[in-house]
């Protein structure tokens, strides 16, 4: 349990801080949340080219690929230098067709927020996200006879390593602190090629390639000599110090815009004041009504139905010879029926709800009459996000105690504190869809649109789940998770899914800064 | 920061282009403190746009713009707090009543709960909306839309207003109440007030500027505006009993002196730039034409004679 929690909360910190340290940047330079999005894109971007060609190059011999050193042949330094340069050539040159197709943000400040957004987004990803999912792949294994897995000596070894490593509370720490430091560098090699655009010395670019390759070559060459990871971190500190040093010296010598400061207190308690309005108009417009009536039908007809489906078959002219087929329902179809149905119709629900969010309010003019007043566009979307996360937490826990209460009467004895995470997991599937309409309805401008965005994006989260070798790691995965936990029964492997789960709070959290990016600077 | 001193709103060159459409050039004015400054011009001479930008709610091609003394075109929330502003069409939230409306107004300024209560319903006896104010915004008429507008852009005690169209939507005893109410509030604010209704202008307001395509034409106080105007409109107003005046008309406008001519129900308007000529035409054209007349008077053109002159 205390390694869940610890590792729990080192992957919500990846997955926060690069957001944080962006709201405090923005609370001294001017930055548009726009920024924080396209250096994201450059990261994934650059990514895009950078995987295929590391496998091209294994390819071809000159990376190991998947065969250890000594299998390949290939030296630890050649293997070091390689991955350093194209690490350092994809993502530069991605980080530099950035900055070519932003002419309007070329100061500082802008690079900095770029830098963020780069390194932010690896670090949710690369840190937050995979260090989820090898953990929640490595949990279940610890009570597990390794020598069952039929694998080969070498991965066993390691294997039974990183099992050692992983009942040491502290070793939750160490990814957080790389991925932060990793964040600083981005922000260094960022600013290396705004000194490119700025001053037109192209040099600059070069100097970032270089400086990126040989940090990452130095570190993964010697992470191999040396077993201490502090040393390691140590190392990683000392060439972050001459690009900080730089760092520090130009900002000294760079003109700065500062934006215009409203107290914390005040923008929070604009932001209240819109939350307390949101809720009001959810339980006005009916749609407290509408989702706990949704989520009150299924979760007491879910149960209902798997109880009663062989007589329901049984009484139909002509199917009664399938009823006998049909074995006699479980839990498992109860809580099966629960997150269909749930599933099925749920996200459709989220859009018709959402779609008018902030759309609704920019088509009817009363987003323009009110963000006259001083509430902060931020708190004006946040206020919106805000309110329906509760609407739906409120929709589950009515959801979950119809089902659980039905589930309980006809089937028997759930466990409700599996039952409730279950719904938890769940809820995490749904908020994804949530963050897409809000998105939609803060791009466009009328309903339709908004809702054509939102249905596009939720369609697009959708089949997510198959893409290949990366499906299991978004949020679909999270439903058969829910399946398995909600059950509570059986002797079934349950497989926690703690990627799809970090890669869901990503996936929200990119949604809702997306949102907030489009409306800052929307015109009204 | 440019000087404040006496000057509630200030522009410098405030630019808007869309695409290749200039919806305002250049702009530079200064409405000056406890004014009621008119804003004047045709259907898309950029009245809007100078409204939305001053608000921040549009961004500038190029320019600035203080009210106040505080930026309002560089996102600084707390210019926000120096104006209150009354769209065109302003649009509230139906479900909520006009109470709730201003309550949530009051919060978004930080207004403390007693003084916002009390405020509220001092703004509601203003505007007329007492009786209604716990009925849903969503059934009320066009003026009662305005009247809450203007309540609420007045809640928390702006310097300055800004009134885009206030009247345009409203029906004649709209109208005068809003105007009253404009009028009421002299020397208390500063309004800015946009119109391309002249009478209201002209009734209201002690400071013209006239925009026409974007570009500022005018900006004059307007006993001063309309005193450099001379003499040159002759008022005829035709008793009920009088024969049609077409054929006066067509009479009018072929004599070399004419300007212009108007006609509004019962009475014409002639402006001459030859008075001594339209004088000693006028009154033979008139007898001619078997006229009766029930006033005739020489007259100083009136603002919207001006307008038309400056914007044609």
């Amino acid at each position: 349990m205390m390694i869940t929690m610890a590792y729990t909360l080192s992957v919500t910190l990846m997955i926060l801080a690069p957001i944080v340290a962006a709201v405090l940047l923005r609370r001294r330079v001017q930055a548009p949340w726009f920024l924080f999005l396209v250096g994201a894109a450059t990261f994934i971007g650059s990514q895009v080219v950078h995987l295929p060609l590391n496998d091209w190059l294994a390819d071809i011999g000159l990376l190991p690929g998947n065969n250890s050193l000594e299998a390949s042949g290939i030296s630890l330094l050649q293997t070091c230098i390689i991955l350093g340069l194209t690490a350092g050539l994809c993502e530069e040159l991605a980080r530099a067709a950035g900055y070519a197709l932003l002419r309007r943000f070329r100061r500082f400040e802008h690079g900095l927020m770029l830098g963020l957004g780069h390194g932010g987004i690896e670090a949710m990803v690369f840190g937050g996200v995979l260090t989820a999912a090898t953990v929640s792949s490595l949990l279940p294994l610890r009570d597990m006879d390794l020598a069952a897995l039929g694998l080969p000596a070498v991965q066993l070894t390691a294997l039974a390593q990183q099992l050692v490593a992983l009942e040491n509370l502290w070793y939750a720490v160490p990814p957080l602190v790389e991925r932060l430091l990793a964040m600083t560098l981005h922000v260094i090699l960022s600013m290396l090629v705004w000194r490119a655009f700025d001053r037109r010395q192209w040099g600059y670019i070069a100097l970032a390639i270089a400086y990126h390759a040989f940090a990452n070559a130095l570190l993964v060459y010697m992470a191999q000599q040396w077993q201490s990871i502090s040393a390691i971190y140590g190392l990683l500190v000392l060439i972050l110090l001459p690009g900080l040093l730089w760092l520090w010296r130009v900002g000294r010598e760079t003109p700065i815009a500062r934006p215009s400061l409203t107290p914390w207190r005040v923008e929070w308690a604009a932001f209240l004041a819109a939350t307390r309005k949101e809720f009001i108009q959810l339980w006005r417009v009916k749609h407290v009504l509408a989702v706990g009536a949704v989520f009150a039908i299924f979760g007491m007809l879910s149960p209902l139905t798997a109880h009663f489906m062989p007589q329901i078959l049984g009484s139909i002219e002509g199917a009664e010879l399938f009823a006998d087929l049909i074995p006699t329902p479980t839990v498992a179809d109860a809580v099966g029926q629960y997150v269909k149905n749930l599933t099925q119709f749920g996200f459709l629900m989220v859009i018709l709800l959402g779609m008018g969010a902030i759309a609704g309010e920019k088509e009817k003019g009363t987003a323009a009459l009110i963000l006259s007043k001083p509430l902060p566009r931020w708190a004006f979307v946040l206020s919106k996000f805000t309110a329906q996360t509760a609407l739906y937490i409120g929709g589950f826990l009515v959801g979950m105690l119809g089902a659980y209460y039905y589930t309980l009467f006809l089937f028997g004895p759930v466990d409700l504190g599996a039952f409730a995470f279950g719904n938890l997991l769940l809820l995490a599937w749904f908020m994804p869809f949530v963050a897409v309409t809000l998105l939609g309805s803060a791009l466009t401008r009328s309903l339709p649109a908004a809702g054509g965005v939102a249905l596009g994006g939720s369609v697009a989260l959708l089949l997510t789940g198959y893409l290949p070798k990366i499906g299991p790691l978004f949020p679909g995965s999270l439903l058969a998770w829910a399946s398995q936990v909600g059950m509570g029964v059986g002797d079934a492997p349950i497989a926690p899914q703690a990627g799809a789960l970090a890669a869901s709070g990503v996936i929200t959290l990119v949604c809702v800064i997306g949102a907030l990016a489009a409306f800052e600077r929307q015109e009204l | 920061m440019p000087a404040v001193n006496g000057c509630a709103i200030r522009c410098e060159g405030l630019t808007r282009h869309y695409g290749d459409v200039i919806a305002l050039h250049s702009l530079d004015l200064e409405v000056p403190s406890g004014s009621i400054f008119g804003f004047l011009g045709r259907n898309g001479a950029g009245k809007t746009t100078t409204m939305r930008l001053l608000t921040g709610l549009a961004h500038p091609t190029a320019g600035r713009a203080w009210i106040a003394g505080l930026e309002t075109t560089n996102g600084d929330h707390r210019a926000r707090e120096t104006f209150g502003y009354l769209p065109q069409d302003p649009a509230f939230y139906g479900w909520m009543t006009p109470h709730e409306y201003l309550d949530y107004v009051g919060r978004l300024f930080g207004l403390p709960d007693k003084d916002r209560a009390a405020r509220i319903a001092e703004m509601l006896e203003l505007v007329d909306l007492q009786d209604a104010a716990k009925r849903k915004i969503a059934g009320f008429s066009g003026g009662m839309h305005q009247r809450l507008g203007i309540a609420q852009a007045l809640l928390h005690r702006p310097p300055v207003l800004l009134l885009d169209e206030p009247t345009s939507a409203l029906d004649p005893a709209g109208r005068y109440e809003v105007l009253e109410m404009l009028a009421r509030l002299k020397g208390a604010v500063t309004i800015f007030f946009s119109s391309h209704i002249l009478a209201d202008v002209e009734r209201i307001c002690d400071h013209v500027a006239v925009l026409h395509k974007g570009h500022l034409l005018l900006v004059e106080e307007r006993e001063a505006l309309l005193a450099r105007y001379p003499i040159n409109t002759a008022l005829l107003q035709l008793d009920p009993a009088s024969p049609p005046a077409q054929a006066f008309i067509a009479a009018v406008q072929a004599q070399p002196w004419l300007t212009s001519v108007g006609e509004e129900g019962q009475t014409l308007r002639i402006v001459a730039s030859d008075v001594d000529a339209a004088k000693r035409a006028l009154l033979p054209l008139i007898v001619a034409h078997g006229l009766l007349v029930a006033r005739f008077e020489w007259v100083r053109p009136s603002l919207e004679d001006i307008f038309l002159q400056v914007s044609a």
